[in-house]
């Protein structure tokens, strides 16, 4: 679409957002044997997650905070509303994406707005997207490499599909897209705070102006979709469209391109599961929630205390903040057997890491989609794939957020 | 108190003393019955909770709410008798709701 919409570059241009990956979600190679370790000794542990991985805290001075890895507790701060609230996520990404966003509401205002998002993303309708939408992006990707013999799989692919897929979805005009995509990753370098709220506020001028342009002429895109959908008579409130399409691109671009990378990374270390996969397709659905479990790519959500609470015998006062290790429960040999085994054949259980309660992933079924589709791309494009044998193998990393940065990999001959 | 009775996916049937009050999906998760995932844990934000109601209770029920409609519609074994349990408050007029628990998409 053309547009006379003008997207605002950082003040600073030789800032690199994606340089600060580290310093804000951590680099670790395996966190789970700590976590194993804690779990052992109590399912809630005084003192926030960061702290205790190595990492500098994010504490805010006049609150208590616990770490929750025992998973019925898990569960139950993640479903019991009237305990517990959402309201912890206005210290840090409502400050950037908005204090519109459903993260960081409570029911029923967080429901009111919910709804109308989760409608768009409904399975019977993201499924479409799967043939319109993100398998002309995975095959324009992968038709760079595929003759080559050779490729970084998350630099040349796992890193790119899920961000062409949301730029498809909002027809951002392709000069804008770099600098969309720094904007967007900025948003959450709490690092550099500076950094972050000039992020969101360009972010925010761009959405605007953009929200205005398409209620003039309205196109088949999301933005246009999101800009006219009418509630009670009226359009949504600028703060709760705003902030979701500023979240948009960490909560569905970050996370696909994490999970995918994780799941390849799982299929070239198993050749015998990766194997089987190419004999029989179905088994598809089953390593998709498998890589999903095994190492989410969230591995930690936080919540807060609405009233004081005794959780695994622990005292909680009221307004102390929690954060709730997916990843605990995900690798709790009590629900999973040989936990920290990556295995398609397991016994099916649901795993932690869309979460769940209200604020389940409104996006899940769309990433359970992509990562279909670039699953079957894989197979069908990158026969005889396997490691590169003179390349490092992948490094799955990260102590809030998971992913290998480089996946190098040969195929063909 | 109603009571319940829940065929599971193994066909298997379980009788359950339910507390009036509770939603149907509630008194089926509590009773232990690990197929009712219910993940996002009864607030209609998923379709975990599918149901088939025997015919004979239908109309005793709420009516379907376009919300929970359009999350059936995600599942591919929606029929007329389907139901998100979440959505369905345990009333003394529904002692002896038979409900089948819905395959897994």
């Amino acid at each position: 679409m053309e547009t006379t919409v003008r997207i605002q570059e950082y003040d600073d241009p030789n800032y690199d957002p994606f340089s600060s990956d580290d310093s804000n979600f951590g680099d670790m190679l395996d966190p789970y044997p700590l976590i194993a370790q804690w779990r052992a000794q109590a399912p809630v542990l005084e003192g926030d997650y960061r702290p205790k991985m190595g990492l500098q805290s994010a504490t805010y001075p006049d609150r208590k905070m616990f770490t929750i890895v025992g998973s019925d507790e898990i569960l139950t701060v993640l479903t019991d509303t009237e305990r517990f609230s959402n309201h912890g996520y206005k210290f840090n990404i409502g400050e950037t994406f908005g204090q519109g966003s459903i993260s960081v509401m409570d029911n029923p205002e967080h429901g009111r707005w919910r709804k109308i998002f989760q409608k768009i993303f409904l399975p019977q309708y993201v499924k479409l997207w799967g043939e319109t939408i993100v398998d002309p992006v995975v095959h324009k990707l992968m038709d760079k490499f595929v003759g080559t013999g050779r490729a970084d799989l998350v630099e040349q692919f796992t890193l790119l599909y899920p961000f062409e897929v949301i730029y498809r979805q909002l027809d951002l005009p392709a000069s804008d897209v770099r600098t969309f995509q720094r904007l967007a990753i900025g948003q959450t370098d709490y690092m550099h705070i500076d950094k972050a709220q000039e992020a969101s506020r360009k972010l925010g001028e761009y959405f605007t102006a953009l929200v205005e342009e398409r209620r003039r002429n309205p196109g088949n895109d999301l933005v246009s979709l999101l800009a006219n959908t009418e509630v009670d008579g009226d359009y949504l409130p600028p703060l709760v469209l705003i902030s979701f399409l500023r979240q948009l691109m960490n909560a569905a671009g970050d996370t696909t391109y994490r999970g995918t990378s994780v799941l390849f990374t799982a299929l070239l270390e198993q050749p015998d599961q990766l194997d089987a996969i190419r004999a029989d397709r179905n088994l598809i659905p089953a390593a998709i929630e498998e890589a999903l479990r095994w190492d989410g790519p969230v591995t930690v959500q936080l919540r807060m205390a609405k009233q004081d609470v005794v959780l695994g015998g622990v005292e909680i006062p009221a307004g102390s903040l929690l954060d709730v290790v997916a990843g605990a429960a995900n690798r709790d040999p009590a629900i999973f057997t040989d936990p920290d085994r990556f295995d398609i054949f397991r016994e099916r259980k649901a795993h932690f890491s869309f979460s769940r309660g209200p604020h389940i992933c409104v996006g899940q079924h769309l990433a359970r989609v992509e990562m279909t589709r670039a699953l079957h791309a894989m197979l069908d494009n990158l026969p005889n794939l396997r490691f590169d044998p003179d390349k490092p193998r992948p490094e799955i990393r990260g102590t809030m957020m998971r992913v290998p940065k480089h996946l190098h990999v040969r195929f063909g001959d | 108190m109603p009571n319940l009775i829940v065929t599971t996916r193994d066909g298997a049937e379980r009788e359950i003393a339910a507390d009036a009050g509770l939603s149907l999906m509630e008194a089926i998760r509590d009773a232990g019955v690990d197929e009712m995932l219910a993940l996002c844990g009864g607030c209609c934000s998923c379709a975990t909770c599918h149901v088939k109601v025997d015919p004979a209770f239908v109309g005793l029920l709420p009516p379907i709410s376009e919300d929970e409609s359009d999350l059936l519609d995600s599942s591919e074994h929606r029929d007329e008798y389907s139901r998100l349990s979440c959505q369905i408050p345990l009333t003394t007029e529904l002692d002896g709701l038979r409900v089948v628990i819905a395959p897994e998409d």
